[in-house]
């Protein structure tokens, strides 16, 4: 009787131990958690923004930056077809094929994204936003760091409707808004 | 010597360590226009590393200091966020600049829809996109000129500023059919691009049919039909007329030809027919038998009576009447 007490509660802390140890594990080894991003739709015009577009944009650039992001880091130009097109798909795949080229690797951490969108054109097909970004920068030549930075930076965004979702066409940093 | 003299002699030496390692900043411009080259004068002897990480690539370079480090134009065309790292041994000197558009020089146009019915208010919308030479989005204020034209008819034109690249347009239809050329151009240079938008007659107007009696059937013929705008609407466009009577509902769907939609309908004693294109209601036609002497259902078609009134103003408007095989 003692004995399958014992066993009963030594299985209950087991158990316990295991699930607060797979809660702090698994989003660590989870691949690449989506980047946090925060959407204003207040100042869009001249369409208003509809609640499934919003979480669209939502959805879609967060995992536009984390295919950047793994691109960046494992010279990977294809990890960007899923979010990217037109021009920010070529300018970033030539920054890539240049990194591989020279053996240089950019590693960012994405701290989040405070999106305002700006402009929404009249026919839904396009929406011009303004981010900024927190991001830690590393850029590695081989093993060693060449240039490390917390920065804020400020993008102009031009996401454009693709075949299934909600893709970045221009991301053009600028100095400030 | 003093001790204060050793506190001094110690300071200065940590002082020129920090000198040394001290990651100083190159000598670059915060702002750079695209496509525009610098010149980096360096000091000292020996060789370095020099990297420049921009939005469209990555540049890596051993150069000789005391030598200028010099990047061409076709290296900043991109706009956007650039890092210059110089690295020599484990000292680097960084600089973070940003490369600007340079001047509009390129339009993209999108214009929508494709066919779009005459007079419509807000109907076409224009989007342009400004870029530079090099592509890139231009975030200053730009004049763009948008114009709609049909052949033979006035242009509508306007010129609205882009904001941070975009400008847009939302323009009413002309009154006729036809190709509108619609354009949108940076003034004071050639760009220009064309979009055809085909304008085709709107929604029918002033819906109106005539009634015949035959032996067996009722024929009914549209007038010719026309938009608002007096355009007329497109062969193969479906014109529904409908007979009701004690029996029920009979429906007879017609296409439009040479501007004309004509059906026939079965022979009733007392129907009611109308007319519909669309969304747009026609007149309504009453028929009754006369019914001379019992004639009934085979007598001749001299002998039905009409009345026939437009719904739209809540009554039978017309008077009621006889005719020969026809409708008043």
């Amino acid at each position: 009787m003692i004995k399958t007490s014992i066993f009963r509660r030594c299985t209950r802390a087991l158990l316990l131990l295991w699930a607060s140890w797979a809660a702090f594990v698994f989003p660590v080894l989870a691949d690449d958690p989506a980047p946090k991003v925060q959407l204003s739709i207040s100042g869009a015009t001249p369409r208003e923004v509809e609640d499934t577009t919003e979480k669209a944009i939502v959805r879609d650039y967060s995992a536009a930056w984390a295919a950047l992001t793994k691109a960046l880091a494992g010279n990977r130009a294809g990890a960007l077809e899923a979010g990217f097109t037109g021009a920010a798909h070529d300018e970033l795949a030539a920054r890539i094929e240049q990194q591989a080229k020279n053996g240089v690797r950019t590693q960012i951490t994405d701290r989040g994204h405070n999106l305002e969108a700006v402009i929404y054109t009249p026919e839904g097909s396009a929406m011009q936003l303004h981010d900024t970004a927190q991001l830690d920068i590393q850029v590695l030549d081989g093993g060693n760091v060449i240039h490390s930075e917390h920065a804020t930076v400020h993008y102009v965004v031009l996401m454009t409707v693709a075949e299934d979702r909600w893709k970045v066409r221009l991301l053009q940093a600028v100095p400030g808004f | 010597m003093s001790k204060l003299g050793y506190i001094l002699l110690a300071l200065a030496t940590c002082l020129f360590a920090s000198y040394v390692a001290h990651a100083g900043e190159l000598n670059i411009p915060n702002q750079l226009s695209s496509g525009q080259g610098f010149s980096i004068p360096t000091s000292g002897t020996g060789t370095a590393t020099f990297y420049l990480i921009g939005p469209a690539g990555v540049i890596k370079r051993a150069v000789h200091l005391g030598d200028a480090v010099n990047v061409a134009g076709e290296e900043t065309r991109a706009a956007g966020r650039y890092v210059a790292v110089l690295r020599s041994g484990d000292s680097n000197d960084t600089k973070v600049f940003f490369v600007t558009p340079g001047r509009p020089a390129a339009l993209n146009f999108l214009a929508r829809p494709s066919r779009v019915p005459t007079a419509k208010p807000d109907a076409i919308s224009g989007v342009a996109f400004v870029f530079d030479g090099y592509k890139n989005l231009m975030l200053e204020s730009v004049p763009v000129n948008f114009s709609l034209a049909v052949e033979k008819s006035a242009p509508a034109s306007r010129t609205v500023p882009a904001k941070d690249g975009i400008a847009w347009i939302q323009m009413a239809s002309g009154r006729s059919q036809g190709a509108a050329q619609f354009v949108a151009s940076l003034p004071a240079t050639d760009v220009s691009v064309r979009r055809v938008v085909q304008q085709v007659a709107g929604d029918a107007c002033n819906l109106h049919m005539k009634a015949q009696a035959m032996a067996k059937t009722i024929v009914v013929e549209t007038d010719p039909i026309r938009d608002c705008s007096g355009n007329a609407v497109p062969d193969g466009t479906i014109v529904t007329f409908t007979e009701t009577d004690s029996r029920g509902l009979s429906t007879v769907d017609a296409r439009v030809k040479r501007g004309i939609a004509r059906a026939e309908l079965p022979l009733s004693e007392n129907a009611t027919i109308s007319v519909a294109a669309g969304v747009v209601l026609g007149n309504e036609v009453h028929i009754r038998w006369a019914s001379p002497g019992n004639g009934g259902a085979g007598a001749a078609r001299a002998n039905l009576k009409f009345k026939d009134g437009i719904a739209t103003d809540g009554g039978r408007a017309n008077a009621e009447g006889s005719a020969t095989g026809g409708r008043e």
